[in-house]
């Protein structure tokens, strides 16, 4: 086992990919056989031990444990792998890191080969360069902590009748179903990173938006829980649209769905389609990342998901489902023209601003945090589509440890606080909560772009690329004016969450009598913390270019990018003083109080309204498209409805009424109905009667044979 | 003595043929039904073993398949036999016309 691994290393990857969906299946096994089982737990028998062994009515919490320990060995053999990569790529040759590191295999075969035209075959298969090893392994490290977190997190689950405050229903605890979803989106995730073509990403994209549907809807009994997952589903739909259109595109014209074969095809010859086709397949391709990767306009899903517990926002907003739009994006690079990378400028440009205006605003713990998700993949969508695609891509995995660490955090504190989630009903929980409070304070730092944190050699690289692109091009100065403004805000509204939950006194009793974690919670909190810290270290620390992690992803980027961008150091400076002017404020109004916040909000007016409303999106997409479509299903329903009570529901049943559908229906059937009652008496059972048919049908044949062929 | 020629054997396949069918269409009795079954294959036989004698390129197929409907014939007789046995056991008769109670 251990030889055939090293014989072909990628094949780690494959495994740890593996693991997750194995521990998931696991899972669902047991489950379904406790179910079977359940009817015959009076009697003395299998059923009765299988049933009890599996922990009866009360969930077991072994099956959680055995997903983390899995989740856990999965990041294992990725940091395993990662530095056995790292190795290779420094001492063996492109063919045979090509050899030792990837694998393809036909997997379907698609319409008939003949000379002109061989069968195209649909392929799955794994490639790992700079880029996916350490996006296996942040992915596969970050979710093993958010299981960890999870085990204390859901620990009031593992009751064997839970009662749930929101909803005021008692229902049976969903330990294990909660570890099962976990699995598998982390297996979708990994499954994304490693795989080598679009089609096999389309794949895993629509298992990571199903599993995103479960986990949010994971409190379904809560009526806001059901109708967050179904917009988060729908609203991915919408993207998920536009990338089947650049799917399609892509096979039309490349053939292939591999992204090295499109990648060398593009730099050999060029694209192989009209200019026009191209940029729509580029925006199509970006449209779907737009969707999982909550830009605007599609962003509008991502803070609703805060509906599902805690952990899961750790994870949907840290390692996966978001962090695969850019992934996606960072690539698909090369399939991008200038028109549509100017499109995916734009649009982290006005994304940033707009969840960055929106977080300044929020109340509730969640919601900051997830508007500055939203705000920080703008900016990661900005570093893409001005060119550094380096930038984008370290401060995906930058931002995925701090914001893993402050989404932990945020649940370490609702727990804490016995499920409050208000900022305004906190405050003083420093004392109460140290080790949550002094994490979170690293986060905040990090996220805030502080020199020597991990998420200031990102920014910094993201704002000198901005810079460097809006110097070149000066009509696209926004491009760096906006996010810098914007890095201010960020540095605002986060150290004003900090603030608010854990200086100055408590504001409610909930924030009194808050209590610390258990260490399952804080355990992980302080490895992200440690991590978020130092992952984006280099050597000179001072100088952001010379970030360790940055030379390895520049390693795997693609060779159309060089020279797409020249970056300006000033930007760092400026940013450093946005950020500190940020801090400074939220210092003033939430720290000292030397600014009351309420004057400000009554000098702010309506703007204070229009972003607490988050810019009406909800309601202009209520009033877009949500109402004509209910209207719709409801004008739909009226076609069809009989508009009679049940007592005469038999006789409406045999109207034949052509003007609606149900009279359409209703003739239709009335009319088999007769067909069928006048061809039984067919059915004599007489034998001589069928034989008699036979003859008769056969001498007619007959007749019909030779008067064709005597006339013919 | 002279070449008969194939006519006539068609001619009397397709007589045995027609009786057969006859007997199947009106005999109540299962086992007469049984009866005229064993005539309609005899005919197809009648029809293989002349076209093996008259028709080149047919010569070993008809054979073969004149054998085959010969196996056919026994196997179907010796199943047919065993359901109107059967049939008879519950219904101490052999009318086809009384086996109606799967008439739906």
């Amino acid at each position: 086992m251990v030889s055939w691994l090293l014989a072909n290393p990628g094949r780690l990857y494959v495994v740890a990919t593996l693991l997750p969906l194995a521990a998931a299946g696991l899972l669902l096994v047991g489950g379904c056989l406790r179910n079977l089982c359940r009817p015959y737990r009076e009697d003395n028998g299998l059923a009765r031990s299988v049933f009890f062994f599996l922990g009866g009515n009360r969930p077991l919490r072994a099956g959680a444990y055995f997903a983390t320990g899995v989740m856990a060995l999965s990041a294992v053999l990725g940091i395993y792998g990662l530095v056995k990569f790292l190795n290779d790529a420094d001492s063996r040759s492109p063919i045979e890191l090509e050899q030792r590191w990837a694998a393809r295999t036909t997997w379907a075969r698609v319409g008939i080969s003949d000379a002109e035209r061989p069968a195209v075959t649909l392929e799955v298969g794994y490639r790992v360069d700079h880029l996916t090893a350490l996006m296996f392994a942040m992915v596969a490290f970050v979710s093993t902590w958010i299981f960890v977190f999870s085990l204390g997190y859901m620990a009031d689950e593992t009751e064997e009748r839970h009662e749930d405050h929101e909803a005021h229903v008692t229902r049976p605890g969903r330990y294990g179903r909660f570890f099962l979803f976990l699995s598998l989106f982390c297996f979708s995730m990994l499954n994304l990173v490693i795989a080598d073509n679009l089609f096999q990403v389309f794949i895993s994209w629509e298992l990571v938006g199903v599993c995103s549907f479960f986990l949010i809807g994971f409190y379904h009994e809560r009526r806001s829980a059901a109708l967050a997952a179904n917009k988060a589903f729908i609203v991915n739909r919408v993207g998920d649209a536009g990338f089947l259109i650049g799917l399609a595109l892509v096979w039309t014209y490349f053939g292939t769905f591999n992204f090295e074969e499109i990648r060398s095809a593009l730099a050999t010859s060029g694209p192989p389609m009209s200019h026009g086709l191209f940029v729509v397949a580029g925006i199509g391709i970006f449209l779907g990342c737009v969707g999982k990767s909550a830009q605007f306009p599609l962003h509008t899903w991502l803070p609703d998901a805060m509906e599902g517990p805690t952990p899961v926002s750790a994870l949907i907003h840290a390692a996966t489902m978001v962090a695969a739009g850019v992934y996606l994006v960072g690539r698909a690079f090369p399939m991008f023209s200038p028109e549509v990378r100017l499109v995916i400028a734009y649009t982290g440009t006005f994304t940033l601003f707009l969840a960055a205006t929106i977080a300044l605003v929020q109340t509730d713990i969640k919601r900051v945090l997830a508007y500055s998700t939203v705000s920080q993949l703008g900016f990661m969508m900005l570093a893409l589509g001005v060119g550094g695609w380096v930038a984008g891509l370290l401060h995906l995995l930058t931002h995925a440890f701090f914001k893993a660490l402050l989404f932990l955090g945020s649940g370490s504190v609702i727990l804490g606080c016995h499920h409050e989630q208000d900022l305004m009903k906190m405050g003083g929980l420093r004392r109460r909560m140290p080790v949550t409070a002094l994490t979170m304070l690293v986060g905040v730092l990090a996220i805030a772009g502080t020199p020597f944190f991990s998420g200031w050699y990102s920014k910094d690289l993201i704002l000198s690329n901005a810079m460097g692109f809006g110097l070149a091009h000066p009509e696209h100065i926004l491009l760096f004016v906006l996010p810098l403004v914007t890095a201010g805000m960020t540095a605002f509204y986060m150290f004003r969450l900090w603030f608010l939950a854990f200086a100055g006194a408590a504001r409610a009793d909930a924030a009194w009598h808050a209590h610390e974690s258990p260490w399952v919670m804080t355990l992980p909190l302080v490895v992200l913390a440690i991590l978020s810290v130092c992952v984006g270290w280099g050597w000179p620390p001072w100088e952001p270019d010379a970030s360790y992690l940055g030379r390895l992803l520049e390693r795997a980027q693609p060779g159309m990018v060089h020279g797409l961008v020249q970056p300006a150091h000033a930007a760092g400076w400026l940013a450093l003083v946005a950020a500190a002017a940020g801090v400074g404020l939220a210092v003033l109004m939430y720290g000292t109080r030397q600014i009351d916040p309420a004057v400000v909000r009554a000098k702010a007016g309506a703007l204070y309204g229009f972003l607490r409303e988050k810019w009406y999106f909800d309601e202009l997409y209520d009033a877009l498209f949500v109402r004509p479509v209910v209207a719709l299903a409801y004008a739909t329903a009226r076609f069809d409805k009989r508009a009679v009570p049940v007592e005469q529901a038999d006789a409406a049943d045999r109207t034949v009424n052509v003007s609606s559908l149900d009279g359409v229906l209703n003739a239709l059937g009335l009319g088999t109905l007769s067909v069928g009652r006048s061809l039984r008496a067919a059915q004599s059972g007489f034998i001589r009667g069928y034989v008699t048919v036979l003859l008769l049908a056969a001498v007619a044949l007959v007749g019909v044979l030779v008067v064709v062929y005597a006339g013919g | 003595m002279t070449e008969l020629g194939l006519t006539p054997y068609l001619a009397l396949g397709a007589f045995l043929f027609a009786c057969g069918l006859l007997c199947i269409a009106t005999k109540r009795n299962a086992v007469g039904i049984l009866m005229g079954v064993e005539l309609v294959l005899n005919a197809a036989n009648v029809n293989f073993v002349a076209c093996a004698r008259y028709v080149p390129n047919f010569q070993l197929e008809g054979q073969v398949f004149a054998l085959l409907v010969i196996v056919l014939a026994a196997g179907e007789a010796a199943v047919a036999l065993a359901i109107i046995l059967n049939f008879y056991n519950n219904h101490a008769t052999v009318d086809v016309d009384k086996a109606d109670e799967l008439k739906g």
